[in-house]
């Protein structure tokens, strides 16, 4: 991931999980970590296609509103992102929900998190059933 | 490159090479070499940690979240020792007769599948989970179609020693899912079957095989050593799943012409829908998937079952973001899930192909038909949920992302169908069938309904990429009765197949 893509992921994040804005210097880098190994085994092109759809996220509203997303106000900013996901043109809103996963494949895919998002996982989880 | 000599070599140990390995190993004592090539890791029991990503990573060809070529949908599928069997839930339905005849294969007949299916549903400790154990996630979806007057079942699953762990599709960290792994593996490796783990078979050649073996930093190292292989056999089975058989028939050289292979994929595109509940229930504890509903299987297409999911998986299939997203995936111990699964059509358009590096993709377009089932499944769903006491539902092709109790008559008006964009709406599958169909001629299928390819005597296929079309309910078992066929042609050609 490009040293510019890793600021504006982290920008994303705050809009699609708000609780993101948190995240500690050690909690952004598992954040980033966990996105970044996951593309590590991904193809090439793969890869190239984010960071290409990364640009055209950060980008293309700036056509509107003279700014990049991350310059945008925060409600400017998702007004933008929701026009990505229920664009006409089916390419945007499959990348922007690609984007979308990662975002939340680093946030929610924290195991040391998932007490706050209410889940509590057990080996003997029957035990729990009649408690 | 090294040199291995067999004289039948099964590529793949899910369902389809776990069974046929088993189903052959007998053949060992009279001296008969047989070896299974797994690319998958065999992982340590310690290594089962539950962890939804890392989990993902390790079984999961790209973590699960294999693209098809215009990126509308993922596909779930996993490499291991044990296969997808290592990941799935462990439901053991047997096919359906009308389902079979629906196939319209000459000589494949329902009572022999479910006859092969008896067996294994006995061996496997296939079994309905005691009421005692079943959660309120499944619990409230039977009572809610029970209410509403929809046909629901319970799922026969094959657990030994179930804890209720809820990580079956993270491979389960208490040994007590009886996938191959645990079954008909370690039971063929006893009669002397060599199981050869991290060992990616590139291509088949005449009566031979090329591999590679490499060992990732988990899981048990390959009883061989990393390097290239190739190893002569008198007869291959492909059982490397319905992405991966075709696309590896594919990259090879074949002496046979074969228009059909990699058509006619199918793969129950899924939706997996979410509602909450105002007050804790017992979800993410305790077996996932007790329950079915199948009330709207020939009228409308689709299939309903209980499902739970974790975290990240829950964010990627809802649509939307920000607060009102996090307000559901923050709240895991109230959520109520269902899995639906479309039943689609076998088209000669949908199919495996491979890309310039011999890597398969897949062209797979979701019909209007299927569309039009998701559409309607979403609004049956909130009627179970609502019915089933749910505080709010989401539909991903609603109108706003929660849809209040109080509004439950206007589902009509709030969920609406231009809303489900491909992209925008998050569809999966996790049944991946069809690619090497079995049937009566090489035009419009790949192999005999025995599994042998057409025109290649001595190479055979043994997993769910033989399936004429879908299979309409989950396909284990199925795929595991298919697999038994083989084995049982296998043997009965022994003498000829196994001529020096």
């Amino acid at each position: 991931m490009s040293d510019s893509s890793r600021p504006f992921l982290l920008v994303l994040a705050h809009r699609f999980v708000p609780a993101s804005s948190t995240l500690d210097a050690d909690g952004e880098r598992r954040f980033l970590g966990i996105i970044e190994e996951f593309l590590a085994s991904r193809p090439a092109l793969v890869r190239r296609q984010i960071g290409l759809f990364l640009g055209v996220l950060r980008w293309l509203p700036a056509l509107r509103h003279g700014r990049p997303l991350d310059a945008l106000p925060s409600a400017d900013q998702d007004a933008a992102l929701r026009r990505f996901q229920d664009h006409w043109f089916p390419l945007f809103r499959k990348g922007f929900w690609g984007v979308k996963t990662l975002v939340y494949m680093g946030y929610y895919g924290r195991p040391e998190a998932a007490e706050s998002f209410r889940y509590r996982p057990s080996k003997s989880g029957n035990a729990s059933l009649h408690a | 490159m090294r040199e291995k000599e067999f004289d039948i070599v099964i590529v793949g140990s899910g369902a389809g090479g776990g069974t046929v390995a088993q189903e052959l190993a007998p053949l060992c004592k009279d001296g008969v070499r047989i070896a299974v090539l797994e690319w998958g890791p065999k992982l340590r029991e310690e290594e089962f940690t539950g962890r939804e990503v890392e989990m993902a990573n390790r079984l999961y060809f790209d973590g699960g979240g294999f693209l098809n070529r215009d990126r509308s949908m993922t596909f779930a599928f996993a490499r291991a020792y044990g296969g997808s069997t290592v990941v799935y839930t462990g439901t053991s339905l047997t096919i359906r007769p009308e389902t079979v005849n629906r196939w319209g294969v000459p000589g494949l007949f329902a009572s022999d599948l479910v006859e092969r299916s008896q067996k294994h549903l006995r061996s496997n400790n296939v079994h309905l989970l005691e009421p005692d154990k079943i959660n309120d996630n499944n619990r409230l979806f039977h009572d809610a179609c029970k209410k509403l007057g929809y046909m629901v079942e319970q799922f026969p699953i094959n657990v030994k020693g179930c804890q209720g762990s809820g990580m079956c599709n993270l491979g389960c960290p208490n040994a007590a899912k009886q996938g191959t792994h645990r079954v008909q593996l370690p039971a063929a490796e006893a009669a002397g079957v060599t199981v050869v783990t991290n060992c990616k078979v590139e291509r088949i050649d005449d009566h031979a095989v090329v591999a590679t073996v490499a060992n990732p930093p988990f899981g048990h190292a390959s009883a061989w050593e990393a390097g290239e292989y190739r190893i002569q056999a008198k007869v291959v089975v492909v059982s490397a799943g319905a992405i991966n058989s075709p696309a590896l028939l594919l990259r090879s050289r074949l002496p046979a012409r074969l228009p059909a292979l990699g058509r006619y994929f199918t793969c129950h595109p899924a939706l997996i829908l979410v509602a909450q509940h105002d007050r804790q229930i017992t979800n993410y504890n305790g077996h996932p998937k007790s329950y079915y509903c199948d009330q709207f299987t020939e009228s409308k297409k689709f299939l309903l079952e209980t499902c739970m999911y974790f975290p990240f998986v829950t964010a990627k299939n809802l649509a939307g973001f920000g607060e009102e997203h996090a307000s559901l995936v923050t709240r895991m111990d109230t959520l109520q899930m269902i899995l639906v699964l479309a039943i689609d059509a076998a088209r000669r358009e949908n199919r495996i192909t491979i890309d310039g590096a011999g890597n398969p993709v897949i062209d797979y377009k979701l019909t209007p038909v299927v569309l039009d089932s998701l559409y309607e499944s979403m609004k049956v769903c909130a009627r179970i949920f609502f019915a089933a006491g749910a505080a709010r539902v989401h539909a991903p092709a609603g109108r706003k992302f929660l849809i209040e109790a109080s509004e439950q008559g206007k589902l009509d008006d709030l969920i609406v169908r231009e809303e489900l964009k491909p992209g925008k709406v998050s569809i999966t599958s996790a049944h991946l069938m069809g690619g090497c169909r079995m049937g009566a001629g090489p035009e419009t299928s790949v192999t005999d309904i025995w599994g042998q390819v057409h025109g290649v005597p001595w190479l055979f296929v043994a997993d769910a990429s033989l399936f004429p079309a879908a299979a309409e309910i989950n396909p284990y078992i199925t795929i595991m009765s298919l697999a038994d066929r083989v084995a049982e042609r296998i043997r009965t050609r022994a003498a000829d197949l196994l001529r020096k």
